[in-house]
């Protein structure tokens, strides 16, 4: 994917007062790829967020879309999903899509041929009529990802949008996210929920303290990010050898033993060095999982930050 | 365009609500009943039995005022006599007379007569004893003085009224002032509500939007100052709706002429110049106040925050209705032309002042500027509060962090 990237965010930074929400953080997101954008609370996202909608004046930088500057006209191609999300509560479900999308600029009949085939689709239409008061709130959530996707956006930016959704919801939401995607849609979505942004994201960017830690393509991170831990387990609860190269520390949980290991350790040679203390059952040297990246990289940066 | 579908969306939202609906319809019938009310205690009052206490010497002033009264069809008018002066204060204070008169024995020469009244409201018994009385001493006058019954017929004939209102433009139409003057107040009241109610409506509107936290997605999609200029327009729409409605009530109930009670509403005070005026100074105050009611609903989060921060706005909403009496007594005086040209008071005191007595033609246009220059500072005002308030929650507003939005440049 060596495209033009649909949204390019050029060393953006925001402060309120004497705050640094985001400093210099510069983003490149792939056409038609799903894009976890990942933090601690409080890391910037939200800001970073709110910057590209236009709804926070950015204090430097400059955000293209496509290769054009991002004009409050070209935000009719964005679809966004507040963190924060509500709806017009007195209004009915069926009106209420039709305003969104007539915000987005789509026209009126458009709009509403559209909010039908959606309300169909997520199993709504016998509440087209009805005030949203009187929805409960997981059919709530998915009137709004109804208005988010209904304009039929280039991109879409989904701000924590997993919080607050039950199982099914989330199974829906996954569906609905890689359903666009495949139909050339873009979708930057923020989350704590790793293993969610690991399930479906291609790319990610991790941030915090409102700067930028790492940022790629997932895969390509994971390959490259130092193993840290091999897991072993032996067939007779045999210990493992004392002196082994590479290894720092050793630790036995529930039978299964955690090796931490340097990042340049050659896991064959390990392997070896193991069988000869007993026969191994398992012996697992698995790519750091995203949560494991998360915590590390952001440890890291916080005892960087004391020291 | 998208500001359309925001004015879309409030005007229908607001329209639909029931809370319209019925005061679309209740409000003109209670504004018949503050007319009709008053007017039916008055009939009825009208015709109430008063006792009259009357010390008559000569025996003979009491009698011709039986006459008089009898021939003018006041025959509600009990004259009861007493033998002394001293009688009339005491049946005023034990309730046996409403008013009393005593009759000087040398009336005719001295011209003394006395009125005795217990309360304000006698007033009215004033008003029709007193011309009887002067027409009785008149009648003995001329008798003594030796003039002819028939030349005393053609001299003391009552004038017979035509009262003639001219407006402006110099067109004449026969007036009724007390209804003209009824139909003034009930467009200076429908003004005062309309004008506070939208305000506040596009006020608790604001909050509504923050609290439920759909602000954001419409941000997204528009600017704040979009997104204000439609909810002002939306819901200014939606009251000029049920303005035009209760206007149209009032002209068509007018011009029709409603008779209750033998009382005409009169419409020809209805000229085209008090509706224009009307609307324009609903459609000025109403953006006005709405426009800084907009703005004061940004910087809060509930409800009851709004309502304190909005107790400045309800003063200058309320203190023209207090300075209304002060105008309406003189109305080109220099405080009332004054009081009428201050941009917030302007809606309410220049109308009135339009309704009395056409004020001269630069001070209305100078009112209209005014007005407008105050909106033009007030959207400005309102749309950076907008900006930077409508996406802040939590911390509830002071005046500080008000002066302070307000001083950071844009």
């Amino acid at each position: 994917m060596n495209s033009l990237p649909i949204l390019s965010v050029q060393s953006v930074s925001k402060s309120y007062g004497t705050i640094k929400a985001v400093s210099d953080i510069s983003l490149d997101i792939p056409k038609a790829s799903i894009y976890g954008f990942l933090g601690p609370n409080g890391a910037g996202k939200t800001t970073t967020i709110r910057s590209i909608m236009g709804i926070l004046m950015y204090d430097s930088g400059k955000i293209m879309i496509d290769g054009q500057p991002l004009t409050r006209d070209q935000l009719d191609r964005v679809g966004y999903l507040p963190e924060e999300r509500g709806l017009y509560r007195k209004m009915k479900c069926i009106d209420q899509l039709v305003f969104l999308a007539e915000l987005k600029s789509v026209p009126r009949k458009v709009a509403r041929k559209r909010a039908e085939e959606w309300l169909e689709r997520l199993e709504l239409s016998d509440w087209a009529e009805k005030k949203v008061d009187a929805l409960s709130k997981g059919m709530q959530q998915k009137i709004q990802l109804a208005a988010t996707f209904l304009p039929e956006p280039e991109l879409v930016i989904l701000d924590e949008p997993f919080s607050g959704l039950d199982p099914i919801n989330i199974e829906l939401l996954r569906n609905i996210i890689l359903e666009e995607r495949n139909k050339g849609c873009t979708v930057i979505f923020s989350t704590h929920i790793l293993a969610e942004a690991e399930k479906i994201c291609d790319s990610i960017c991790l941030i915090e303290a409102g700067k930028k830690v790492l940022d790629g393509n997932l895969e390509k991170i994971r390959r490259e990010y130092p193993l840290k831990t091999v897991k072993v387990i032996y067939h007779n609860e045999e210990k493992p050898p004392e002196e082994l190269p590479g290894v720092e520390s050793m630790e036995l949980k529930d039978g299964v033993w955690k090796l931490a290991i340097d990042s340049d350790t050659d896991t064959d040679l390990l392997l070896d060095k193991l069988r000869k203390a007993g026969k191994v059952d398992l012996f697992s040297a698995n790519r750091p999982s995203l949560e494991e990246i998360f915590l590390n990289e952001v440890h890291q940066l916080r005892q960087e930050f004391t020291a | 365009m998208k500001v359309w579908a925001i004015i879309r969306r409030e005007y229908i939202e607001k329209v639909r609500t029931k809370g319209f609906v019925l005061s679309t319809l209740l409000i003109p019938m209670l504004m018949s009943l503050m007319f009709i009310i008053p007017m039916l205690v008055d009939d009825m009052g009208g015709n109430d039995v008063r006792t009259v206490g009357v010390f008559d010497p000569s025996g003979e002033f009491v009698n011709q005022m039986r006459d008089v009264l009898e021939l003018r069809g006041k025959d509600n008018y009990l004259l009861v006599e007493t033998g002394a002066d001293e009688g009339l204060t005491e049946g005023i204070t034990d309730g046996t007379f409403d008013v009393a008169v005593s009759i000087s024995p040398d009336y005719i020469e001295s011209r003394k007569l006395k009125f005795y009244s217990g309360t304000v409201s006698s007033m009215v018994n004033m008003e029709t004893l007193g011309p009887v009385m002067s027409r009785i001493l008149s009648v003995q006058r001329q008798t003594n003085a030796g003039v002819s019954d028939s030349l005393q017929t053609y001299l003391l004939a009552r004038p017979s009224w035509e009262h003639v209102s001219v407006n402006e433009t110099g067109e004449t139409s026969s007036a009724n002032e007390e209804s003209t003057f009824g139909i003034a107040i009930t467009l200076i009241m429908i003004l005062y509500m309309m004008i506070l109610m939208y305000g506040q409506h596009t006020m608790m509107g604001v909050i509504e939007e923050k609290s439920s936290r759909i602000v954001e997605v419409v941000l997204s999609s528009v600017s704040s100052t979009q997104l204000m200029i439609g909810k002002i327009a939306g819901i200014g729409l939606a009251g000029l709706t049920q303005f035009s409605i209760w206007s149209l009530v009032l002209v068509w109930g007018s011009k029709r002429g409603i008779e209750i009670s033998g009382f005409t509403l009169d419409g020809s005070f209805l000229t085209p110049t008090i509706l224009v005026s009307f609307l324009v100074f609903f459609v000025l105050g109403f953006l006005l106040f709405a426009t800084l009611y907009a703005g004061v609903g940004a910087m809060c989060n509930t409800p009851q925050e709004a309502q304190q921060f909005a107790v400045p706005l309800m003063l200058c909403n309320v203190i023209p209705m207090m300075l209304l009496s002060l105008v309406i007594m003189e109305p080109n005086s220099s405080i009332a032309v004054i009081l009428s040209l201050i941009p917030l008071f302007s809606p309410i005191l220049m109308f009135i002042r339009i309704c009395m007595e056409t004020p001269p033609l630069w001070q209305i246009g100078a009112s209209w500027i005014l007005m407008l220059a105050s909106i033009w500072l007030a959207l400005k005002t309102a749309g950076k509060l907008f900006r930077v308030g409508i996406l802040m929650h939590g911390a509830a507003p002071s005046w500080k962090t008000l002066v302070k939005v307000l001083r950071q440049s844009d």
